[in-house]
């Protein structure tokens, strides 16, 4: 006798009663839960303790007579921080380097995503693409990114995929183990109720690996800056990475910490962003936990 | 038992006298002065074009002058900061790089014109008919960076024939000119006229080369030190000098000899292409000529200094005879 088909609510064939059921036997201690909101009186202690380096590092830099082409104190590069927050010029570059992040994250996580989830379901293609997935890995990027730039032209599309590049293993390997990660007994449940193979995809093995996908998403968008940069570093007309060589060039270090600090909050930002996300996504998560 | 007929004193005496010539031959002469470890930043990777190094330290003349050498093959920029710093005495710089960093407040002086030339040109195939700055006009043009050298001599070069640089349509394509050009990415690129218009002909593009030279005179590669360098140790400033200068005379006079030397301290160029080598060594050795060794002109430093206020890398004026000083020289 065929196992009894669940009433779906949406186009699926599957009810609500399976959620419950794998969500439970997921919650294990082994997979990666949700960062709990921070105590909202523990709020001070990050700003404090930047305000707190800020200082210390303004008072080394004049205490120890150092000049600005060795360490600009942060008042300096504040002042060239606005100097070319004013011509406009600094919104353009970071502009330019955001586009080049977003695209070469959204190019290099689809990839590994499918790729990812093809390899976790097949041994003997994990076996074929291995080689290839393991040296793209221990390419240094940095030495083949001219190499990049001559296929791909100089323009936005070389940087893009350098960008790609970087993401892409981090966020392959993470997707694997997270879809290996899915408890059989769950796909057997799945099958057993007659589930077809996008309703196991689409709601089983997404929503289980994603806690472990977001994790290799944290890495990949912020390893995204660095690609970018690597990119604007080899050849580049605008972006954070040519306003480092130029400033360099000029022996304007003030300028190049100004650039270093705004790559730095563009690794924040889309960290941030990122687990944001993941804290929409995974609320389901929380009320099961609690 | 043996008497001697020489009274006691007498023999004593001489034994005394002996022991002390004795003594005298055998004792060390003092010990000479240990040679001064130096690190040189060199600005880019083992080449020929460093030849006059290579010479200068395989024939010990920097040993004679107390300085062991040691070649660091870091950026340029990095040299130039590390003696502006005062963590080294010497770097290997451009004219324009010691102008942007005394403008920073980096203290560093060029004493030596080792290139009397600017080295940078603009390449072109042969077809194109591109043979002056005019008729770069409304043309794709390659460049590594919008910075340094290369776009100092494009800037220079454009200006010096009375032709906006923004006529041509400059294209950043990193240090790539090269495979840029023989993939038809742009219709010429910016570079060295020692180097790749050589790299070119031999992989079958003949070019056209507008070289900077011909239109402007501009402060070159040289090597810089600092203000504290020239204070407190001017000989060994002098004798760097020496040494260096003794070093391009060499490679002038015997490029054969100096080639073969250049092969023990460059890695790979035994198997490299040993005509293309060869020829870049020749096509360097042509800038490196001069009546004076190492003689900084001074228009070509009004010049250099003149571009760098036009093209805004300079916001204010540098005072040139901090600069740049033939007072070390041989």
């Amino acid at each position: 006798m065929p196992p009894p088909a669940l009433s779906a609510p949406g186009s699926g064939r599957l009810g609500s009663g399976w959620a419950s059921i794998v969500s439970n036997s997921l919650d294990n201690p082994a997979t990666p839960s949700i960062q709990r909101r921070r105590p909202r009186r523990l709020a001070w202690l990050a700003p404090a303790s930047l305000a707190v380096g800020l200082l210390a590092w303004e008072a080394l830099s004049r205490l120890a007579g150092l000049p600005s082409f060795i360490l600009p104190p942060p008042s300096a590069v504040g002042r060239r921080f606005l100097e070319l927050a004013s011509d406009g010029s600094l919104w353009r570059h970071t502009l330019v380097t955001l586009l080049e992040i977003l695209a070469g994250l959204a190019v290099g996580v689809t990839v590994a995503f499918v790729l990812g989830y093809l390899v976790a379901k097949s041994r003997s293609l994990e076996r074929v693409l291995e080689p290839y997935i393991v040296a793209s890995q221990s390419i240094p990027v940095v030495a083949i990114a001219p190499l990049l730039i001559i296929w791909f032209g100089a323009g936005t599309l070389s940087k893009v995929m350098i960008s790609a590049l970087i993401v892409f293993f981090p966020v392959l390997v993470n997707t694997v183990v997270g879809v290996r990660s899915v408890p059989a007994d769950l796909h057997d449940l799945m099958r057993s109720l007659r589930a077809t193979r996008w309703q196991i995809f689409a709601k089983l093995d997404v929503p289980a690996s994603l806690p472990v996908l977001f994790g290799g998403l944290k890495i990949g968008a912020t390893l995204a800056v660095i690609g970018a940069v690597v990119g604007e570093f080899v050849a580049a007309d605008q972006g954070l990475g040519f306003l480092i060589t130029l400033n360099r060039g000029l022996y304007d270090t003030a300028g190049v910490f100004v650039a270093v600090f705004l790559l730095i909050g563009l690794a924040m930002l889309m960290y941030s962003a990122v687990s944001y996300v993941e804290r929409r996504t995974l609320r389901w998560r929380n009320g099961l936990e609690a | 038992m043996l008497h001697s007929p020489l009274p006691r004193a007498v023999a004593g005496l001489v034994g005394l006298l002996a022991l002390a010539a004795l003594s005298g031959a055998c004792s060390p002469p003092p010990p000479p002065e240990a040679p001064r470890p130096i690190r040189l930043p060199m600005g880019y990777i083992p080449n020929v074009q460093y030849a006059p190094f290579y010479v200068a330290l395989d024939k010990g003349y920097f040993l004679e002058e107390g300085i062991d050498l040691e070649f660091d093959y870091a950026f340029e920029t990095d040299g130039v900061a590390l003696v502006g710093a005062g963590e080294l005495p010497f770097s290997l710089a451009s004219g324009e790089q010691v102008l942007l960093a005394r403008a920073q407040g980096l203290p560093v002086t060029y004493v030596y014109a080792w290139w009397q030339d600017y080295p940078v040109a603009v390449a072109a195939p042969v077809e194109s008919g591109i043979t002056t700055p005019a008729d770069l006009v409304g043309k794709r043009i390659g460049i590594p960076v919008l910075g340094g050298a290369s776009f100092i001599g494009y800037q220079a070069l454009m200006r010096a024939a009375g032709v906006s640089p923004e006529a041509a349509d400059l294209e950043v394509i990193g240090f790539n000119q090269v495979e840029a050009l023989l993939a038809g990415q742009t219709d010429a690129v910016v570079v060295y006229a020692n180097n790749e218009p050589i790299q070119l002909e031999h992989l079958g593009m003949p070019v056209n080369v507008v070289r900077v030279a011909d239109y402007v005179t501009l402060s070159s590669n040289g090597l810089i030190s600092n203000e504290m360098t020239l204070d407190s140790d001017p000989e060994l400033v002098r004798g760097m000098l020496r040494a260096l200068a003794r070093g391009v005379e060499d490679v002038v006079d015997d490029p054969e000899a100096a080639y073969e030397i250049c092969k023990r301290y460059i890695e790979g160029l035994e198997d490299a292409d040993q005509a293309v080598q060869r020829q870049v060594l020749d096509a360097s050795i042509e800038f490196w000529r001069s009546e004076r060794a190492g003689w900084s002109d001074p228009q070509a430093w009004e010049n250099m200094h003149d571009v760098l206020l036009q093209t805004g890398l300079l916001k204010a004026p540098v005072a040139l005879e901090e600069a740049y000083s033939n007072d070390f020289l041989p």
